[in-house]
């Protein structure tokens, strides 16, 4: 437990920050309609830090710093114009050009110095588990210093000012973008961006409400993230990434309980619910009659999840072929695995094996994949031939389901046929 | 320096005249198969590695002048057991049977090496038997340049007979050479015998095994996906328990996340080329165990 704390403390801290200015500056993306705005000032900073290396300039000099932001800069200056000139052009779309054109160009430079593309991944792909109390040093000051600024100029920042605040929007923008894509990488930050600034904005008038409920929203589900990420022993980025559009998901089925009229929106929730699961039963059904080989992912799901299943429709034979060869498949993975591990205790233990002796020990490995290969084949083929023979069966059974299950009035279709007869 | 090598080089080629011609173009896909080509080719041959130095050769992706490359390739030397799969698109639009899968002037590396960690199935092409494809980077003991360098003079004596007996003797000279070398570097890396070391990648069971070095986890499980939070504890709690004070990192992989372990852990970093090139001094193949046994040799001195 101590582990847990110790170690997910310092990238919370970090989401914490990150959050708290990229929500504000998400509100005004949306509003601007500039989405993609991020990626862009991101990777044109990645730009100027190649453009820097290339010159010879050490990964984290001043120089570097200066070249980034220098560019950063010029590319605000562009993006305060695409508005002027996005008149009959989306300015997305010049956006976009903005950061394909840059993205080529690195990639291009990169190109003449092999050991700048990893200088180049780490710009644009941080990783927030690894960011640290230094960090957040870093950050906090340049932060509070864009949030003053920001303050102090709020009636220009409405997005329908001139072109110099228009230039100070995108400048300070590029600042903090520049900052955090380095510790969090280019998909996080856009989550921390658009997605609690949208679940504000949706449920929300006035800026200062939506900032808090952007705020609470998105530091919620950033620790939700983290937590996941360390309970599930998954990648951290992209485990809060997926955390953030679940977040998204589930304010999109709320909104029409706390907006509208909570009646008809459990009913239409209901509904939805039940078309969906309908839908999935008749694909299923569908795909096991059509190609009872292929895969069946409701089927092998449902099999997975709980095994016993397989009984019912495997017969006697077929169910202690299939745990035969499940028996033995497992054996040979473990008789390899204390290979492995015997060759690899070798390595520093006892007498070393001679090169013969590691030829045999990789030999049975061979073989024992091959024998394991064997069994599963035998699973699958035992699994395949039995779903071939229900298939009818099996299919009929999934299609009434789908049908008991859509919501579709039957006894109201079938009682109002009869004012369609001649008789009424 | 550059332009006086290009003049040498002019110089060298008009006092020949037609020996550039002569030399049988050998294309390789690492700068390791070049160096081992070079070592059993002598001047005879002209080497030219597809993959950059410094560069992840199992992400590579390949250039139009890789194409042009091979249309002219008399020879092609890959490091197979699937590390270096982008090639197999490339010989399928090269369209030459002479250097692909099966044909004379093509060379598998990996034949004949006794390959470590065998686990699940090969996903490369193949003759439709799933044979394991094991752990890749078996160049690093320099134990298996014996079988490689004999896998590439079968194929250099097959396309070049008439100066087979030349390749014979420049293998042996190499061998010879490379030996003498292994136990100035076995006696070197002997403080290190069972010191536990953490790596970024698994790139280095096969050098572990020659030089018995107790390797006891890596940072990154699965290539190309950040480590989980819960892993990297797992690993910093066994270093601490076990005492590990060596963190050994590749040019090419993130500089962070390693210092990140190594702090947490009090560890050091170790910078190692696993392929030729990969670091300034590491310019052949000997080279490139000299920088990896001097890097680790201080480090354990300290």
């Amino acid at each position: 437990m101590m582990d847990v704390v110790q170690f997910l403390w310092p990238p919370f801290l970090v989401a914490v920050c990150l959050v708290g200015i990229h929500t504000y500056f998400g509100i005004l993306v949306l509003a601007r309609k500039v989405i993609f705005v991020d990626l862009a000032l991101a990777q044109i900073a990645a730009l100027g830090a190649t453009v820097a290396f290339m010159l010879g300039h050490p990964a984290q000099s001043v120089a570097t710093y200066g070249y980034s932001l220098t560019f950063t800069l010029l590319a605000a200056v562009l993006l305060a114009f695409t508005r002027a000139w996005g008149t009959r052009v989306p300015q997305e779309a010049l956006i976009g050009v903005i950061y394909v054109v840059a993205a080529a160009t690195a990639i291009l430079l990169i190109d003449r110095a092999p050991q700048g593309a990893e200088h180049l991944k780490q710009i644009l792909t941080g990783n927030i588990l690894t960011s640290g109390l230094s960090d957040v040093a870093l950050i906090v000051p340049l932060y509070a210093a864009v949030g003053l600024l920001h303050w102090l100029l709020r009636r220009h920042m409405t997005g329908a000012g001139s072109l110099a605040w228009e230039f100070v929007f995108y400048a300070t923008f590029g600042v903090v973008v520049t900052s955090s894509v380095a510790i969090a990488g280019v998909l996080l930050v856009f989550s921390f961006l658009i997605i609690p600034a949208a679940i504000g904005v949706m449920f929300a008038e006035s800026l200062a409400r939506q900032l808090a409920i952007g705020w609470i929203v998105g530091t919620f589900v950033s620790a939700a993230g983290l937590a996941a990420s360390f309970v599930f022993d998954l990648p951290t980025g992209a485990t809060m990434v997926c955390a953030f559009g679940a977040a998204l998901a589930l304010a999109g089925i709320l909104y029409p309980f706390l907006r509208g009229d909570r009646r008809s929106a459990t009913r239409s929730t209901v509904a939805t619910a039940r078309w969906i699961i309908a839908a999935i039963l008749a694909g299923s059904a569908l795909q096991l009659a059509a190609a009872p080989r292929a895969e069946q992912p409701l089927l092998d799901f449902t099999e997975w999840a709980i095994p016993p299943l397989r009984a019912l429709y495997f017969t006697r034979p077929e169910a202690a072929t299939y745990a035969d060869a499940s028996e033995h498949a497992e054996r040979y993975r473990l008789q390899a695995e204390q290979l492995n591990e015997r060759e690899r205790r070798n390595r520093t233990e006892g007498q070393p094996l001679d090169d013969f002796a590691v030829a045999r020990i990789s030999s049975f490995l061979k073989s024992y994949g091959e024998m394991r290969k064997g069994e599963q084949f035998v699973m699958n083929e035992v699994r395949m031939r039995a779903r071939e023979r229900v298939r009818w069966i099996g299919s009929l059974v999934l299609l009434a389901c789908a049908v008991l299950i859509a919501p579709v009035p039957w006894r109201r279709l079938w009682a109002g046929k009869k004012p369609l007869t001649p008789h009424a | 320096m550059a332009w006086r090598f290009a003049i040498l080089v002019v110089l060298c080629a008009l006092a020949s005249p037609g020996f550039a011609q002569d030399r049988v173009l050998v294309v390789t896909t690492t700068t390791d198969l070049r160096s081992l080509t070079e070592a059993v080719g002598g001047d005879r041959v002209e080497a030219v590695s597809l993959v950059p130095p410094n560069m992840d050769a199992e992400e590579y992706q390949p250039k139009p002048q890789d194409m042009l490359r091979l249309k002219q390739a008399r020879l092609l030397v890959r490091v197979g057991l699937d590390y270096d799969l982008w090639l197999d698109r490339l010989l399928a639009q090269a369209a030459r049977p002479e250097i692909s899968r099966g044909g004379p002037a093509y060379v598998d590396a990996s034949f004949a090496i006794s390959v470590l960690e065998l686990r699940g199935m090969s996903v490369g092409p193949g003759d439709g038997h799933a044979h394991g494809s094991g752990n890749p980077h078996y160049w690093l003991d320099p134990k298996n340049a014996e079988t490689i360098t004999a896998n590439i003079l079968e194929a250099l004596a097959r396309i070049d007979p008439a100066n087979a007996v030349a390749y014979e003797a420049n293998r042996q000279a190499f061998l010879a050479r490379l030996n003498a070398k292994l136990a100035e570097w076995e006696s070197k890396l002997s403080a290190l015998k069972s010191v536990p070391i953490v790596a970024y990648h698994n790139s280095w069971p096969y050098f572990a095994r020659r030089f018995r070095l107790d390797v006891i986890g890596f940072i990154e499980t699965k290539p190309g996906v950040p480590p989980s939070p819960s892993h990297l504890a797992a690993i910093v709690r066994d270093m601490r328990a076990r005492g590990a004070r060596i963190v050994v990192r590749e040019p090419h992989e993130p500089e962070r996340d390693v210092a990140f372990v190594a702090g947490k852990a009090g560890a050091q970093v170790v910078t190692l080329a696993a392929s030729v090139g990969a670091l300034p001094r590491a310019g052949d193949y000997i080279s490139l165990f000299d920088v990896n046994v001097e890097a680790l040799a201080s480090v354990a001195k300290r």
